[in-house]
């Protein structure tokens, strides 16, 4: 009988696993490494565009000035984790992503825009973290790509961290607060997931557990008590929560807003 | 340094020093605004980046012993 690890190579697919395998449908076996990539690409995205939205909404200038710089760094981020999916061997984006908003693979936390600074703060001091610490778990990991490739992005992260830290310290709502750690926490992974067999394989230097500590130590607190339904839980866009982006964002992100306000003439060049 | 406030709530505000050269004394350059005195710093040396200081500081508002205000003698 053919043993169905070997269709964890992600060249075979998952929807190829699932459908000889269904019984086998585990996290471990049907989530790559690139999977794990794309949703950090996704959540940095997401993260950025909600972060510039708040750049002239911010309680003081500095801090409007912060989130563009906070926003830009982690579009920029973003494109270079995107490209890193085709030297990891596979890329599982597909043309889904170009008409659903549902295949992106960004926390709920991001589906909306923010309404409350202390949702910014909260996302700013947590998820930012939370995204920076699996990435620390890629540079010292095995994969050299990531290795190479995503050092630079824990310098640049040093002042997120620091401006997160400084607002979650001068109170926040506990609303945003509790929900962005519950959502990071169900982004590490269940504790005999995928992520924890990458961290065995060495590909990744931490698994859920040490992540979650990891966060704890930065953040000098401890996470709220979270309970999570794994089987409910959604191992590719990482979330237990059903949902999606809302469509002026999705819009957005395919470049379509934006020609709303183009020149009659800009509109008619690029239709040629 | 008028008595007008940039932001309500648990912000504080801070006076941004610097100078170009040893030769010139510190002047205010600016202010910001910032929970903490760790990201006060990192805002000045965001918001007040254009020159190329020698030295800066920042010194909280609330700090600074005020003789008199403009208009008072």
């Amino acid at each position: 009988m053919a043993d169905p690890s070997r269709y964890a190579d992600p060249a075979f697919g998952r929807a190829g696993a699932a459908a000889l395998f269904p019984d086998v449908g585990t996290h471990q076996n049907l989530v790559s490494l690139s999977d794990l990539v794309l949703s950090i690409a996704d959540n940095k995205q997401m993260l950025g565009l909600r972060y510039a939205e708040w750049a002239t909404r911010a309680p003081s200038l500095e801090a409007d000035i912060a989130a563009a710089a906070m926003g830009l760094d982690d579009l920029g981020h973003s494109r270079v984790l995107f490209g890193c999916l085709e030297p990891l061997g596979s890329d599982p984006r597909g043309p889904e992503r170009e008409s659903d908003p549902g295949s992106l693979r960004n926390l709920a936390y991001f589906d909306e825009p923010w309404t409350q600074w202390s949702q910014f703060v909260a996302a700013n001091a947590i998820l930012d973290t939370a995204f920076t610490a699996m990435i620390e778990a890629c540079v010292g990991g095995s994969v050299e790509v990531l290795q190479h490739r995503l050092r630079k992005m824990l310098m640049e992260e040093r002042y997120h961290f620091l401006h997160g830290r400084s607002w979650l310290r001068s109170g926040i709502d506990a609303g945003p607060l509790d929900r962005a750690w519950k959502e990071a926490i169900e982004w590490f992974g269940p504790p005999d997931g995928e992520t924890e067999s990458l961290h065995r394989e060495g590909r990744l230097s931490m698994g859920p557990d040490q992540l979650r500590a990891r966060l704890e130590e930065q953040l000098e607190m401890k996470a709220p008590s979270v309970s999570v339904d794994w089987k409910t839980w959604d191992p590719l866009r990482r979330r237990g929560q059903s949902g999606a982006i809302d469509q002026r964002t999705f819009a957005m992100l395919r470049g379509l807003e934006e020609k709303k306000y183009a020149p009659p003439s800009a509109a008619k060049q690029s239709s040629v | 340094m008028s008595g007008y406030k940039r932001v309500s709530g648990d912000a504080l505000e801070y006076e941004v020093f610097a100078r170009k050269t040893r030769g010139e004394p510190l002047h205010q350059v600016g202010s910001v605004v910032a929970p903490d005195d760790d990201l006060a710093m990192a805002y000045a040396r965001a918001t007040y980046d254009e020159e190329r200081w020698c030295e800066m500081a920042i010194v909280r508002k609330e700090h600074v012993i005020e003789l008199w205000q403009p208009g008072e003698t």
